[in-house]
C-alpha cells in the first residue's frame, strides 16, 4: 500500500490470494462446523486422558498437596509389588480359560443353529437373552447359584457327589467366574457367527455334495474357511477384552480368595481406590497399554482385511 | 427363511442313519443350551415370589411350592429408594442419547456427506480411539474428569457420551447408505446443510438411532463400576451402582426380597429386548462386520 507498484498489480490477483482462505472456508464451512463439537469432545474426553496417562505415571498424584514429579518411582513401585506377578499370571489364566471355555462354544452353536429347521428364532432369542441381564443381577444371582446351599450344590448332593466350593476354593474361583461370563456373553458372539454362516452361498454346499463331500468335509472345507477371518478377528477381540477384565472379579469376589482372582486390571483399580496411589495405577495402565497396543495393531490390520 | 431349503445338510443327507443320529444329538445339545440359558432367569423370577423360608431350603427347588408371595415386590420396592435411582439412570440415558444424536450424529453426517479437508486424517483421529484399550486409561480418565471439575455431576456422563467412535462408525455407514439424490434435491431447493441434516438425514435415520438408543439404554442400565468412581453422593447413583452397593453386598437382606429387587431390575431390559429384537440383532450384525 505504501508504494505504487501494488496498484500496478492486477487487482484480480490480490483478490484471488485474499479469497483463498475465504474460499477454503466457504468450501469446508459446514463440514468443519458439523465436526467441531465431536472433535472437541473426543479431544477432551478421550485423547486428553490417553495422553495424560503417560504424564501422570511420572508423578505422585495428591489431591490435597498437588502433584510432584517422582521420575520412575511409580514404575519401580509397581514392579516391586509382589502381587503384580500373581496378577499377570491370573490375567493370563483368565484369558486362557475364557478362550478354552468360551471361544469354540459360539462357533459350534452358530453352525448348529443355522441347521435348525424349526424354532430357530426362539433358540436365537434364548441364547441372546442372558446378554440383556444387567451385570449386577448376574453377579448376585450367580453368587447364589454357586453358594454351598445353592442349586448347583443341591443337584450335586442329590446325585451323591461332593459339594464344590465354587467361589471360596481358589482352584475353582476363576473357573466359576469364566463359566458365569460365558453363560452371559456367548450369545452375542454366536449371533455374529450365525449371520456369517447364513451368508455362505448355498450352492457351494450343493456343488460339494454333488462332488461327494460328506457333512464333516463340507463344514471343514466350506463353512469354517468362509468364516475364518471373522474367527481370527473375534479371537483377537476376545483376547483384548479379556486381558482388561476386572468387573466380575471385583464385584463377585473382590479379587479373593487369597488374590486368586486378582487380575492386572483389578490391581490398577485397587491402586486407585483402596491403596490410593493413583500414580502407580496410571503407571500400571501405561505398561498395559504397551502390551495391549501391540495386540490392537494386529486387530487394526485384521479389521482392514475383514472389511 | 428361504435359506432353509438347504443348509450344510440336504434332504438327501437325512436318509442316512448316522447323520440322523448325530443331528438328533446336536438338537439335544441345543435344547440343553436353551434350558441352561433360561433356567437362571426363570429361577430368579420364581425365587422372587417364594417365602424366605422356602427360598432358603436345601436342596432348592425351581417352582414355588407354597403360595406366591407377591408382597415381596412391595417390600423390595421400599427397601432402598428405587425411584430415585431409577430417575438417575433415566437422566443419564436421556442425556447420553442427546449427546449421541447431536455430537456423534453431526460428526458422522459431516464425515459421510460434507466436504472436509484431509478426510482420511480426520477419520483416523476418530477411529484410532477404537484401538486403544479403555482400561489402560481408566484412571487418567478419572483424573481428567477431576481436572475438568466434572466429578459428582451428570455432565461426567453426558459429555463423554459423544466421544464414542463405535457409534460414530455405525452412524457414518448408515448415512453412507442413504441416497445422495435426496440431499441434492434438498440443496437445489435451497436448504442449508443444517436443514438437510435435521429434516432429511435425521428422519431417515430413525432405525439406526433406535438401535443406538437401545445400546445407550443398556449401557446406562448396566454400568455400575464407572458411576461408583465418578459419583460421590448416594443420591446421585444410577440404579446399577446402587444395586451393587446396597443389594449385591448386603448381608442382612432376606434372600427372597433380594430376588424380588433383582427381578425388578432385570425385567425392563428383557422387555426392551423382546420388543425391539429386530434393531438389536441388526445392530449386532453391523457391529460384527465392522468390529
Amino acid at each position: 500500500m505504501q508504494n505504487s507498484t501494488l496498484q500496478v498489480q492486477p487487482p484480480s490477483e490480490v483478490k484471488k490470494s485474499d479469497s483463498g482462505l475465504t474460499r477454503w472456508l466457504r468450501k469446508y464451512f459446514w463440514g468443519i462446523a458439523f465436526l467441531l463439537p465431536a472433535a472437541v469432545i473426543f479431544i477432551l474426553f478421550l485423547w486428553m486422558p490417553i495422553i495424560k496417562g503417560f504424564f501422570y505415571s511420572f508423578y505422585q498424584v495428591d489431591f490435597v498437596k498437588g502433584n510432584t514429579y517422582v521420575g520412575l518411582d511409580n514404575y519401580k513401585a509397581a514392579l516391586e509389588d509382589p502381587v503384580l506377578l500373581k496378577a499377570i499370571g491370573n490375567t493370563l489364566y483368565y484369558v486362557f480359560l475364557g478362550l478354552l471355555i468360551g471361544f469354540v462354544v459360539p462357533i459350534f452353536f452358530a453352525i448348529m443353529i443355522s441347521e435348525l429347521r424349526k424354532f430357530q428364532g426362539f433358540v436365537r432369542v434364548s441364547a441372546y437373552l442372558p446378554n440383556v441381564i444387567p451385570l449386577v443381577v448376574l453377579y448376585s444371582v450367580w453368587r447364589w447359584f454357586y453358594d454351598s446351599v445353592g442349586p448347583i450344590n443341591g443337584t450335586l448332593t442329590q446325585v451323591g457327589a461332593e459339594k464344590v466350593n465354587f467361589l471360596t476354593d481358589p482352584s475353582w474361583s476363576m473357573i466359576s467366574l469364566v463359566l458365569m461370563e460365558t453363560w452371559q456373553q456367548f450369545g452375542a458372539a454366536m449371533l455374529i457367527y450365525l449371520a456369517a454362516v447364513l451368508s455362505i452361498p448355498r450352492d457351494w454346499y450343493e456343488a460339494s455334495e454333488i462332488d461327494g463331500a460328506g457333512v464333516w468335509q463340507r463344514i471343514w472345507h466350506i463353512t469354517l474357511p468362509s468364516i475364518r477371518n471373522l474367527i481370527v478377528l473375534m479371537f483377537i477381540l476376545q483376547l483384548i477384552a479379556a486381558s482388561q477384565g476386572f468387573q466380575s472379579q471385583l464385584a463377585v469376589l473382590d479379587g479373593g480368595p487369597n488374590n486368586a482372582t486378582m487380575t492386572y486390571a483389578l490391581l490398577i483399580v485397587k491402586y486407585a481406590t483402596t491403596r490410593l496411589n493413583l500414580g502407580v495405577a496410571t503407571a500400571l495402565g501405561v505398561m498395559m497399554f504397551l502390551v495391549l497396543g501391540l495386540l490392537s495393531l494386529v486387530q487394526y490390520r485384521l479389521n482392514k482385511e475383514v472389511n | 427363511m428361504k435359506s432353509h431349503e438347504r443348509g450344510i445338510l440336504s434332504r438327501y443327507d437325512f436318509n442316512r442313519l448316522n447323520v440322523k443320529l448325530i443331528y438328533g444329538f446336536m438338537v439335544l445339545i441345543t435344547v440343553v443350551m436353551v434350558i441352561t440359558m433360561l433356567y437362571p432367569i426363570f429361577s430368579t423370577l420364581f425365587n422372587a415370589v417364594k417365602s424366605n423360608q422356602e427360598v432358603n431350603s436345601f436342596p432348592p427347588h425351581f417352582l414355588p411350592q407354597g403360595s406366591w408371595h407377591w408382597e415381596n415386590f412391595t417390600k423390595g420396592w421400599n427397601y432402598i429408594p428405587l425411584p430415585t435411582f431409577l430417575k438417575n439412570t433415566l437422566l443419564i440415558f436421556v442425556g447420553n442419547m442427546v449427546a449421541t444424536v447431536v455430537v456423534t450424529g453431526m460428526a458422522a453426517y459431516s464425515l459421510s456427506r460434507l466436504r472436509l479437508p484431509k478426510k482420511q486424517l480426520i477419520s483416523f483421529f476418530f477411529m484410532m480411539t477404537l484401538f486403544i484399550p479403555p482400561t489402560t486409561y481408566l484412571i487418567p480418565n478419572f483424573l481428567n474428569l477431576q481436572d475438568l471439575g466434572l466429578l459428582n455431576s451428570y455432565w461426567a456422563f453426558w459429555l463423554p457420551a459423544g466421544a464414542n467412535a463405535y457409534y460414530l462408525l455405525l452412524l457414518k455407514s448408515f448415512f453412507d447408505s442413504l441416497h445422495s439424490e435426496l440431499f441434492e434435491a434438498g440443496r437445489i431447493d435451497g436448504a442449508s446443510e443444517l436443514r438437510c441434516f435435521l429434516q432429511i438425514a435425521i428422519p431417515l435415520s430413525i432405525p439406526i438411532f433406535s438401535t443406538l438408543a437401545i445400546f445407550v439404554f443398556s449401557t446406562a442400565w448396566n454400568e455400575w463400576f464407572w458411576p461408583s468412581m465418578v459419583m460421590h453422593s448416594d443420591k446421585m447413583y444410577p440404579l446399577a451402582t446402587a444395586i451393587y452397593k446396597y443389594i449385591v453386598n448386603a448381608r442382612m437382606l432376606d434372600l427372597n426380597i433380594r430376588f424380588s429387587i433383582l427381578t425388578m431390575i432385570m425385567l425392563p431390559p428383557i422387555v426392551v429386548f423382546l420388543l425391539f429384537q429386530r434393531f438389536i440383532i441388526g445392530g449386532l450384525h453391523l457391529g460384527g462386520v465392522k468390529g
